[in-house]
């Protein structure tokens, strides 16, 4: 067990846990932070999806010790009120089905649009390659992408 | 007698948290609603009793909240604001002063009883499996039961006339207020009653008191108070989109999930299971576990006197060893320094030897020799009627065994304190997990039914808290993973334990849609189909979830489930009803043995049935070189109720309901008409055939794409009461590679009560139908799944995703009732995107998945 200094959505936690603890569970279990979802743990599904330094990573596929050197970002801190232009965007189109899997979904799409903002079809195909969602939301992500690209512009 | 009382129970108000202010109507709802339509007004003049306590809505005085409980699971269907927005639209509630409240498994309260006492046997489905009393329609263990896609075609009349019943009440409590004699100067708009220049809010208590004293409406009443469809607000989005009160909490990552809930002292469990059905631990060493930070105790998760689980015992968990510890992390590393300590007990068990590949030969073998006979026209199939070689066509079709794989695998948190046990679990099935639950707690046996006595008993000592599913898919009809949590809670009495699945677990611990072997002969003359042989071989699911020794005692019950072939469940989709109108038929169901859990997943036998009767319906189109559209609807013919009772099918399952309107003879010779028949019906098949070919501009793609590596692909399909045509447009390049470009698909799902529900259904229905025709595949070797995770048991992607996805709901009559939705749209994608690669002129597909023969792009 170690200290770390987790910056998190703006707040700085201090945890004593072990380094090599997933991103994700230190979130979920340590911090509370319940947002970041568990879907396969070895990156294959993207549900866990978060933002380091605005970069789009799976948390459950980076370690604590690596974690803290950047500013983490979790759907709880990409708005307050839901009032980012994916999450808006999202529930105008009636993007979810089950929705277990749309935190990780805008995580990655809000880190496209901020380096892209007004992506193809094939960029996001190429960004959001790494989120499953079982329900098959894709068409309506993809248009959701579109929608809060222009809402932005 | 009146169909409306109230009701003071304090636990119920305590349940939703308004407080004992709050006045609590409980409802009886008559089943002679349920599907009656226009036969209501009459049927429910005759008097009704009041039955149990069904709570569907509660409203806060002064606030005026109007508290409606959903009692279905929630897994993406949204049916949790679809039910109660029918419910708000014929209360006239305005849905900004509406909360929802998610049902505990609380079963009992939410059946649907007959009014009457039948005088006559009921027709089945309902002659055996509801011959005790009270007679259900909906009986308590199926209300909660969110399965075969029928929340709505169940609830849909239940919940516009408790709506219709409260709003009437309200209206007459308003007529009472300002002395006004006739109450239907009263109209009651949006919350609020209006009569002449005044209005009176729904949480004003002069309304309530009024309302609580008046007693009830009459069902004739209610029923000539149902709102018309020129009225309706949200019901088929007439007015409003329906609302989906989740989504705002989904997309900004609220608690709502299964393993999202936290409770003070809560420690986490990740089990290592045997790999093997009904195997058994003969020794571990828990030391290296122990050894790891954080964790607490090494437990073996099934007491002595517990046999494993796996095939023939239901939902008692596979053994396994539970490693538990302060959070998930360090279960998980527990369990890996547990892992290589373990030594399973695989002696004498038959299921150790299970191979998928080499089963797939046998379930071949099996369709190879005459099987039983399942349905055959009056003139039957002979050998000479395939002795002319050159004009029969034969083939064989394979799908291997699947796993649903939900987004979120599975999770069960279990507290046991003061002799009861409290759950909170994602499941599809809070009734029979309660009932299991209660084995545990009670140590109940495992192989009988638990009598009435003992299911009171367990309803007072187990109480399970249903979050929203991260999908379902039918894994999470089975309550294995909430048994391991109450196991491991009954060992650590006060402290919370949540079961962490990992995706690993969830695809080497499902309960497979079988796999199976399909074969079909046909002769044909010219463009005539002459006759037509089916088999079908797949292990059933029976064999799973009961023990051979009561296998027939569940026959009788389910009519055939006879081990070791297929039920009348199975059966009924997509063998029994093959729509096709061939002068000779013959339809045998061969038999296939269970050696891992078998289970179901979205839309379950309709995936073997209707891949291989689609695609064989399209080597048919083929041999006589007809175009696959115009001779899919030659096949099918003119257009017919399926003439299954003179066909040898005698009781044919229908997804439980009834195949004719039942009329129902009552006190004084009268005779009722009680619920609408759901009749498997070809016209409607025709129907969407026509329609897809339509939306897809059949004829002309077809021309423009002769010749080229572009083709297109149909297939149309009845399963959960709706019918279903998609047709596929595909493109092969010159290695081979696969791409999808387009998808168009058709529904017929009768009125379609929240349309972009229906739509986005649909939607997921053709990815997922994508994902296993493509990619889907569990191999078994040694008894234990080969697959592990998203890498080796792939689903489709965005990349992979069609560009267009084309989905056509079906204008029906307004007072049609609604049929399935949540499955019906995946049986036709395997067999259409088969067809659409052979018009590209790639190979004729016969196994599943198809990445076995073309690389997908």
């Amino acid at each position: 067990m170690s200290i770390f200094q987790l910056h998190v959505n703006g707040r700085l936690h201090t945890v004593d846990i072990d380094g090599n603890m997933p991103l994700l569970w230190a979130l979920r279990d340590i911090l509370g932070l319940r947002g970041t979802k568990f879907g396969c743990g070895v990156a294959q599904c993207g549900a866990c999806t978060v933002h380091l330094d605005g970069r789009a990573v799976r948390s459950c596929s980076v370690d604590v010790g690596v974690a803290c050197l950047s500013r983490i970002t979790t759907i709880e801190g990409l708005s307050s009120d839901g009032s980012h232009p994916c999450q808006k965007a999202w529930v105008e189109l009636g993007v979810p089905q089950c929705g277990f899997c749309q935190p990780g979904q805008i995580m990655s799409a809000a880190a496209l649009l901020k380096a892209n903002p007004n992506p193809s079809d094939e960029d996001i195909d190429g960004a959001m390659r790494g989120n499953i969602c079982r329900c098959g939301t894709y068409p309506r992500i993809r248009a959701a992408i579109h929608k809060a690209a222009g809402s932005k512009s | 007698m009146s169909g409306l009382f109230r009701v003071t129970r304090r636990d119920f108000l305590r349940h939703f948290g308004v407080g004992t202010g709050a006045l609590v109507w409980g409802c009886y709802i008559s089943p002679k609603g349920l599907f009656a339509r226009e036969h209501l007004p009459e049927i429910i003049h005759n008097g009704v009793p009041l039955g149990k306590n069904n709570h569907f809505v509660a409203i806060v005085p002064v606030e005026g909240t109007i508290v409606i409980t959903t009692h279905r699971a929630e897994m993406g269907q949204g049916i949790r604001s679809s039910l109660a927005a029918v419910l708000a639209d014929e209360l006239e509630a305005d849905w900004s002063r509406v909360r929802l409240r998610q049902a505990d498994a609380e079963s009992d309260k939410y059946g649907i009883e007959f009014p009457f006492e039948a005088k006559e046997a009921l027709p089945f489905p309902y002659q055996e499996t509801y011959k005790s009393k009270p007679q259900y329609l909906i009986p308590a263990e199926a209300s909660q039961f969110t399965d075969s896609s029928r929340s709505m075609t169940a609830y849909y009349m239940p919940m516009r006339l408790f709506g219709a019943a409260v709003r009437l009440s309200f209206e007459r409590a308003a007529a009472k207020v300002f002395g006004v004699e006739d109450a239907s100067q009263c109209q009651a708009r949006q919350h609020k009653v209006h009569v002449g220049g005044n209005s009176i809010d729904y949480g004003d208590p002069r309304l309530l008191f009024h309302a609580s004293k008046l007693g009830e409406p009459q069902y004739a009443d209610i029923g000539a108070a149902l709102k018309k469809p020129k009225d309706w607000i949200f019901i088929n989005a007439a007015k409003k989109p329906m609302p989906f009160d989740d989504a705002r909490d989904m997309v900004t990552g609220k608690p709502i999930y299964g393993a999202d809930r936290h409770l003070p002292g809560m420690l986490t469990a990740s089990i290592e299971r045997c790999p093997v059905a009904n195997g058994g631990i003969k020794s571990f060493d828990a030391a290296p576990a122990l050894a790891v930070p954080g964790v607490r105790k090494v437990l073996p998760v099934l007491p002595l006197h517990v046999a494993p689980g796996g095939v023939g015992q239901a939902f008692v968990p596979h053994a396994g060893i539970a490693v538990v510890a302060d959070n998930t992390w360090a279960a998980l590393q527990g369990r890996r320094a547990l892992k290589p300590t373990i030594v399973w007990d695989l002696e004498k068990n038959p299921n150790a030897d299970y191979d998928s590949q080499v089963f797939r030969q046998t379930l071949k073998d099996s369709t190879a020799a005459q099987g039983m006979l399942v349905r055959k026209t009056k003139a039957d199939l002979s050998d000479a009627d395939f002795a002319d070689s050159a004009n029969v066509v034969e083939a064989e079709y394979y799908v291997p065994l699947l796993a649903q794989a939900p987004m979120e695998p599975p999770v069960a948190t279990a507290l046991y304190k003061d002799g009861k046990i409290e759950v909170w679990s994602p499941t599809q099935n809070p009734d029979v997990a309660q009932q299991c639950v209660g084995r545990v707690l009670h140590n109940l046996p495992w192989d009988k039914d638990l009598d009435e006595k003992a299911i009171k008993h367990v309803r007072e000592t187990v109480t399970l808290h249903m979050p929203l599913l991260g999908g379902g898919f039918g894994r999470k009809s089975k309550p294995d993973y909430i048994v391991e949590a109450a196991f491991l809670a009954m060992q650590n009495p006060g402290v919370p334990i949540r079961v962490q699945w990992t995706r690993e677990d969830d695809i080497k611990f499902s309960y497979y849609n079988a796999a199976s072997s399909q074969y079909l002969k046909a002769a044909v003359a010219g463009e005539k189909t002459t006759a037509l042989l089916q088999r079908s071989a797949f292990t059933s699911f029976f064999g799973t979830l009961f023990p051979e020794s009561r296998a027939k005692e569940r026959a009788a019950l389910f009519n055939g489930g006879i081990y070791p072939y297929g039920s009348a469940i199975e059966r009924a989709q997509g063998l029994e009803d093959m729509p096709f109108e061939v002068a000779k038929l013959r339809i045998e169901n061969c038999p296939a043995k269970n050696y891992i859990r078998i289970g179901w997943m979205r839309s379950v036998a309709n995936i073997y049935h209707a891949f291989a009767s689609g695609s064989f319906a399209d080597e048919l189109a083929e041999k006589k070189g007809e175009d696959p559209k115009d001779h899919l609807l030659d096949l099918i013919g003119n257009g017919r109720i399926l003439p299954l009772p003179e066909e040898a099918v005698q009781e044919f399952f229908n997804n439980g309901l009834p195949v004719d309107m039942i009329n129902l003879p009552v006190e004084g010779g009268k005779i009722l008409p009680m619920v609408a028949g759901f009749p498997p019906d070809t016209r409607h098949l025709r129907a969407v055939v026509k329609k897809v070919a339509e939306v897809s501009d059949w004829d002309n793609k077809v021309k423009q794409y002769k010749g080229t590596r572009r083709g297109l692909g149909i297939a149309a399909h009845r399963s959960f009461l709706s019918y279903v045509a998609t047709v596929i447009d595909v493109s092969l390049n010159d290695a081979n590679e696969l791409t999808i470009n387009d998808v168009y698909t058709v529904v017929d799902c009768g009125l379609a009560v929240n349309p972009d529900r229906v739509e986005a259904q649909m939607e997921g229905a053709v990815i997922y139908g994508l994902s296993l025709a493509l990619f889907g595949e569990i191999t078994v070797k040694n008894g234990a799944v080969e697959q592990n995770n998203f890498d080796d048991y792939p689903v489709l992607r965005i990349h992979q995703t069609p560009k267009n996805i084309s989905v056509t709901i079906l204008e029906v009559d307004k007072e049609t009732p609604p049929t399935g939705i949540g499955e019906v749209g995946v049986p036709t994608v395997a067999p259409a995107l088969a067809n659409a690669i052979v018009a590209a002129g790639g190979p004729r597909i016969r196994e599943l998945p198809i990445r076995k023969t073309l690389q997908v792009l």
